[in-house]
C-alpha cells in the first residue's frame, strides 16, 4: 500500500509552489499531499483513541497534530531526500509520516514496543528517522533551535544545497535559544529555515499572554532576517511560500523565518481538558479545516471523486489499524538491551 | 484533622504563607489560569491576584533570573519550574547567579527564592519528565536542597523553605501527588530544614532513603521476614544533610542500605556511603550497599518499572546486607 511512502512521487521531489507535477498521471502529486494528510489525522485520532481507552496501550506524554497536517505536508512538497534536514519539537508525528516514516514503526514506538523507532524507548516525543533526514522530536522546548542552525551550517559547509526546517511552536520563541539561534544563522548566512507552528497557544497559555508581540513575524526583524506570516490551513499557500524560503537557503542566501498560523484541534497533551479556549474559537478554525479545504480544491478541480476519496479513507484507515494490531503483538524491549545506546560502547552501571 | 494529598498539602502551604507574607510571588508557566500542570498552584490567582500569581512566558532561565532579581530586592518568589528536566534552560541562573549571590556579595545580597519542581519517574513519562537530578544541585556550593515525600512533610517544610533567607531547591516527588493522603493540620507549623525523620524504629539495619522511595523502602519492609528490625530514615532534605541521624542510627544498627531513584554514579548514595564511612567505620558490620536507578536515562513506560528500585530490589539489599 502506497500510504506509508513520503508524499512526493520521486521525480516531482523539487518542484516549486503549487502547480502540478509534470510528470505521472495528472494529479497524481495533488493526491499523494491528501492522502498524506489524511494518514496523519487518521493516525492521530486513533492514537487518541487507543490512548484513551481501557486497558491504555498508550502511555506518557502525547502530543497530537490534528488540525496542523499542511504544514508538515508542504514541507515534505520541498524536502530533498539525502540533503535537507528537519528539526522538531515533540509534536512530532505528523513531520515523521510526512517524510516517509512508516506507521507501523511510529504507532510501535507510541507502544513502547521494541520494534519503534526509538526502539520502544522514547515514546511520542522521540520520533528519529536519521535516514530520512528527519531529525526528531525533542522535549525540551526551544532546545533543538541551536541544533537546527548547527545542520544549516553543515549544509552551507558541504556546499550540498540543502536546507534545514527548524521547526517549534509559539510558545518556544520566548526561550534564549530563539535568540542565539536566529541571530547566529543570520550572521553565518546558513540555510536554516526557522519555522514556528503558531498554534496560538503555549499549553494554556494563548499567543497574547505569552509574547509581547502577536505577530509573530516581527519577532525576526532584530535580526535581519525575512519573515512571512502564512496561512498554514490552507496547503497550496504553505507550499507556495516555504517554498521561497528554500529557494533562499538553496541559492546560499540566508535563514528565513516563517510563521505558520494554524491551530491545535486536540489539547496539548492527552490530560488536558482544553478549559482554557472557546470552543467557538475552536470552530471556527476547524471550518478552515487543511484537508476538508484542500480535498474541495481537488474535487473542484476533479483530482478526485468520491469513489476515490472513499478508497483512500478505507486504505488508510486499513494501514492504522494494521500498525496499531502490529504493535499490539510486537515484543517489548529486552531488558537486557537496558544500557544500550546511552554511550557506543555499553557500560553496565547501576544495577 | 483532614487527609489531604501532597498536591493539596502544598497548596495549602503556599496560600497560607501568601496570606502571611505579601512579599510573595509565585511565577511560571501556566500557574495562575490554568493552576500549574500538576495542579498544585490551583486557585492562588484567583485569591491573590494577577501581581502576584504570575503566568510567566516560556522562558526558564527567565523565570529563575527574575526570581533572583526580585529575591535580592527583599521579596520572596516563588517560582515554578514544570518538571526537573526543564531546570536545564534555567541552570546556569540556578548555579552561576542564586547560588552564589551570597558569596558573592559577602552578604551584602541575598537570595531568598524557593523553586518548586515536581521531580522523579514513575508516571509514565520519559526523559525530562522523569528525572532525578537532586544530586546536582546538593554538589552546588550556595543553594539548599529539599525534598518530601510525604503531604506532612510537604506542608511544614515548605513554609520553612519559603520563610529561608537562601535559595532552595524543593523537588515534589510527583509519583507520589495523587496517590498518598495523610491528616495534615490546617494550622501553620514548620519542619526545620536539615533534620531527617526516622520513619520507623530498629536494631538491626538502617535504610536511608528520600522523595518517592521512600514508599518502596516501606514497602519492602513489609515484606521482610518479621524478627528482622530495620530503621528507616527519610532524609526529607538533601542538603545540608543530616548526617547526626544518619551517624546516630548506623553507629546502633552497624548496618546501612541507601536507597536513590537517581542513576547510580555520582548519586546522593555515593555522598551517603562515604559519610557513614567516615562517621561509623568502626561500628560497620557490612559495607553500606546502595540501590539506585541505572545510569541510564529513564526510558519509556514498560521499562520504566525495571528502572526504578522496588521493593524487590531493595529487599534484596537488605538481605546482603544482613547476611554479610
Ligand atoms: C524547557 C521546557 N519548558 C517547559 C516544557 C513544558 N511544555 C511542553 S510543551 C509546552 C508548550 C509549548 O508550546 P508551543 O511551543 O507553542 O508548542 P505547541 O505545544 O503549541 O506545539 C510546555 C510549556 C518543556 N517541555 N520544556
Ligand atoms: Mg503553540
Amino acid at each position: 500500500m502506497a500510504v506509508a511512502q513520503a508524499v512526493e512521487p520521486k521525480e516531482v521531489t523539487n518542484t516549486q509552489g503549487a502547480k502540478s507535477g509534470s510528470q505521472g498521471s495528472k494529479g497524481e502529486v495533488e493526491r499523494a499531499r491528501l492522502r498524506m494528510m489524511m494518514l496523519i489525522r487518521r493516525f492521530e485520532e486513533r492514537t487518541y483513541q487507543e490512548y484513551t481507552k481501557p486497558g491504555q496501550k498508550i502511555g506518557g506524554f502525547c502530543h497530537l497534530y490534528s488540525g496542523q497536517e499542511a504544514i508538515a505536508v508542504a514541507i515534505a512538497a520541498h524536502f530533498r531526500k539525502g540533503v535537507d534536514a528537519l528539526i522538531n519539537g515533540y509534536r512530532c508525528h505528523g513531520h515523521s509520516l510526512a517524510l516517509g516514516m512508516d506507521p507501523k514503526p511510529a504507532m510501535a514506538e507510541l507502544f513502547g514496543k521494541a520494534t519503534g523507532c526509538s526502539k520502544g524507548k522514547g515514546g511520542s516525543m522521540h520520533f528519529f528517522d536519521a535516514e530520512a533526514g528527519n531529525h526528531g522530536g525533542h522535549g525540551i522546548v526551544g532546545g533543538q533551535l541551536p541544533l537546527g542552525l548547527g545542520f544549516a551550517f553543515s549544509q552551507w559547509y558541504k556546499k550540498n544545497s540543502g536546507v534545514t526546517f527548524c521547526l517549534f511552536g509559539d510558545g518556544a520563541i520566548n526561550q534564549g535559544t530563539h535568540n542565539e539561534a536566529l541571530n547566529m544563522a543570520s550572521l553565518l548566512k546558513v540555510p536554516c529555515i526557522f519555522m514556528v507552528e503558531n498554534n496560538l497557544m503555549a499549553m494554556g497559555t494563548q499567543v497574547e499572554r505569552h509574547s509581547a508581540v502577536t505577530d509573530l513575524s516581527q519577532r525576526a526583524a532584530g535580526y535581519n532576517m525575512p519573515a512571512r506570516n502564512v496561512d498554514a490551513m490552507d496547503l497550496d499557500i504553505a507550499i507556495a511560500e516555504i517554498g521561497k524560503a528554500v529557494e533562499r537557503g538553496r541559492n546560499n542566501e540566508g535563514p528565513s523565518y516563517l510563521v505558520m498560523n494554524t491551530y491545535r484541534y486536540r489539547g496539548h497533551s492527552m490530560s488536558d481538558p482544553l478549559k482554557y479556549r472557546p470552543k467557538e474559537e475552536a470552530d471556527k478554525w476547524k471550518a478552515r479545516d487543511p484537508i476538508t479545504l484542500y480535498e474541495a480544491r481537488l474535487r473542484e478541480q476533479k483530482l478526485v471523486d468520491d469513489p476515490w476519496l472513499e478508497t483512500a479513507a478505507e486504505e488508510i484507515a486499513a494501514t492504522v489499524n494494521e500498525a496499531i494490531a502490529k504493535a499490539d503483538s510486537d515484543p517489548h524491549p529486552e531488558l537486557d538491551d537496558r544500557f544500550d545506546d546511552i554511550l557506543a560502547e555499553t557500560y553496565p552501571y547501576g544495577s | 484533622m483532614p487527609k489531604l494529598n501532597l498536591v493539596d498539602a502544598i497548596n495549602l502551604a503556599l496560600r497560607q504563607e501568601m496570606e502571611r507574607d505579601e512579599r510573595i510571588i509565585i511565577l511560571g508557566e501556566d500557574v495562575g489560569k490554568n493552576g500549574g500542570v500538576f495542579r498544585v498552584t490551583d486557585g492562588l490567582q484567583k485569591r491573590f491576584g494577577e501581581h502576584r500569581v504570575v503566568d510567566s512566558p516560556l522562558s526558564e532561565s527567565g523565570i529563575i533570573g527574575t526570581s533572583i532579581g526580585l529575591a535580592q530586592a527583599g521579596l520572596r518568589p516563588i517560582p515554578e519550574i514544570q518538571f526537573e528536566g526543564f531546570l536545564g534552560p534555567a541552570y546556569d541562573q540556578i548555579t552561576t547567579q542564586a547560588a552564589r549571590v551570597r558569596s558573592r556579595s559577602r552578604s551584602a545580597l541575598t537570595c531568598p527564592m524557593t523553586i518548586r519542581v515536581p521531580v522523579g519517574g514513575g508516571i509514565h513519562a520519559p526523559e525530562h519528565h522523569s528525572d532525578s537530578p537532586e544530586s546536582i544541585y546538593a554538589h552546588t556550593p550556595g543553594l539548599k536542597v529539599v525534598m518530601p515525600a510525604t503531604p506532612y512533610d510537604a506542608k511544614g517544610l515548605l513554609t520553612s523553605a519559603i520563610r529561608d533567607n537562601d535559595p532552595v531547591i524543593f523537588f515534589e516527588p510527583k509519583r507520589v501527588y495523587r496517590t498518598y493522603k495523610e491528616e495534615v493540620p490546617e494550622e501553620e507549623y514548620t519542619i526545620p530544614i536539615g533534620k531527617a525523620k526516622v520513619v520507623q524504629e530498629g536494631t538491626d539495619l538502617t535504610v536511608i532513603t528520600w522523595g518517592a522511595m521512600l514508599f518502596q523502602c516501606l514497602e519492602a519492609i513489609d515484606q521482610l521476614p518479621e524478627e528482622v528490625s530495620v530503621e528507616l530514615i527519610d532524609l526529607r532534605t538533601i542538603y545540608p544533610i543530616d548526617i547526626d541521624t544518619i551517624a546516630e542510627s548506623v553507629r546502633r544498627t552497624g548496618r546501612a542500605v541507601v536507597v536513590q531513584e537517581a542513576p547510580k554514579t555520582c548519586g546522593l548514595g555515593a555522598e551517603i556511603s562515604a559519610l557513614i564511612m567516615e562517621h561509623c567505620f568502626l561500628h560497620l558490620q557490612a559495607p553500606v550497599q546502595r540501590v539506585a536507578g541505572y545510569d541510564t536515562c529513564m526510558p519509556y513506560y514498560k521499562l520504566e518499572l525495571d528502572y526504578l528500585p522496588d521493593a524487590t530490589k531493595i529487599g534484596k539489599a537488605i538481605k546482603d546486607c544482613l547476611a554479610y
